[in-house]
């Protein structure tokens, strides 16, 4: 019979290994809450990161047109938008951590805006365009239009509006 | 420094950052924790369902609580850590994640029922260690202890269920939202 010592080590082997090897999941979640159809392309400043395991949130405060100062809602308050993507460790591959996008950092998103009005979305097929500190785009543009502007994460430049083909991801 | 001054540094600790931007570093930490939780479950619930007179009643409550409560002890100090190093990854939601606070709460009543009774009534447990039916006090305590270990665990099951888009949040760090660029935006109203 085998032993209860070793018997407890290979149960514990054996749950690290499944761990190890789990891929990790693009998606835990439905994304109904999200309106695939819909891109809201955003230039805005990093107030806070929530990086989340399951997926990293980019708090923003969206610039006006000007790209000089955010926009404020009726009681004077600054908007705050956030955007949601894959989880912490994978986003951290493609350089957007907590340090990667600091407070202060601007940056450049499409965003699939939530389906019950509050202000976030998800990534979807956008990339991350981050603009060199302190250097916010002339007025209507985004960071990619940037010199020294860097990528982050597959995707690509997003176009606001309503999209031929919904976004439904894998 | 205030309180999310203190859980954001913690955030930003190389500890934090390693756990939750290294591959699959987190689902292995959450592996150990669910284990340590389980062993601190799995041996407790036996001591107390003795305590309650529900189970090994033919035998005396010290010797299955000596027998049990190392291992108990054991799967503690695996969630502590592990519980630590996820808290870490992600302080300032925790810190603001009210499932996540009232686990804390739940946890520490489970704390306080643990010393009431080893102080107060274990102090006499001579007298009734080998009793079928042990005092009020002591089965109410396993009957303390269950609950509140089940509340630990639902709270913390919860937790990873509540994680939305929290807006209530305060901004990181020192932003100064009203003058971001400082010389550009002086600049921009000179102009204007």
């Amino acid at each position: 019979m085998m032993s209860i010592k070793k018997a407890l080590f290979g149960g514990i082997a054996c749950g690290c290994i499944l761990a190890a090897s789990a891929v990790p999941s693009l998606a835990h979640h439905s994304f109904a809450m999200f309106d695939g159809s819909q891109v809201k392309v955003f230039t805005g400043v990093v107030t806070r990161i929530n990086p989340d395991a399951n997926h990293l949130q980019i708090f923003f405060a969206p610039l006006d047109d000007a790209r000089r100062a955010v926009i404020r809602d009726d009681n004077d308050e600054p908007q705050i938008w956030a955007v949601e993507m894959n989880g912490a460790a994978q986003a951290a591959q493609d350089g957007i951590s907590v340090n990667g996008f600091a407070p202060g950092t601007i940056f450049s998103i499409g965003l699939h805006p939530l389906r019950n009005g509050q202000p976030g979305g998800d990534r979807g097929e956008s990339a991350l365009y981050k603009c060199p500190a302190n250097t916010p785009p002339d007025a209507g543009e985004h960071c990619w239009d940037v010199e020294g502007s860097t990528v982050h994460g597959d995707g690509e430049i997003p176009h606001e509006g309503e999209l031929q083909e919904e976004y439904v991801p894998e | 420094m205030d309180y999310y001054s203190f859980f954001a540094a913690i955030e930003n600790s190389a500890i934090g950052a390693f756990v939750r931007e290294t591959l699959n570093v987190l689902p292995i930490v959450n592996v150990f924790h669910v284990l340590g939780i389980a062993l601190v479950f799995g041996t407790i619930f036996m001591v107390d369902m003795r305590l309650i007179g529900l189970q090994s009643v033919t035998r005396p409550v010290s010797r299955v609580a000596n027998d049990l409560l190392k291992w108990t002890w054991v799967g503690f100090a695996l969630a502590a850590v592990t519980g630590l190093l996820m808290f870490a990854a992600n302080a300032t939601t925790f810190y603001v994640n009210l499932q996540f606070q009232l686990k804390m709460v739940a946890l520490a009543f489970a704390g306080l029922n643990m010393v009431v009774f080893e102080l107060v009534t274990a102090r006499n447990m001579a007298i009734w260690d080998g009793e079928r039916r042990t005092p009020p006090s002591a089965r109410f305590a396993g009957f303390a202890s269950i609950t509140l270990w089940v509340l630990v665990i639902i709270l913390g099951r919860w937790i990873g269920y509540t994680k939305g888009f929290n807006f209530s949040a305060p901004p990181a760090g020192d932003l100064d939202l009203d003058n971001l660029f400082g010389a550009i935006s002086l600049v921009q109203t000179a102009v204007g």
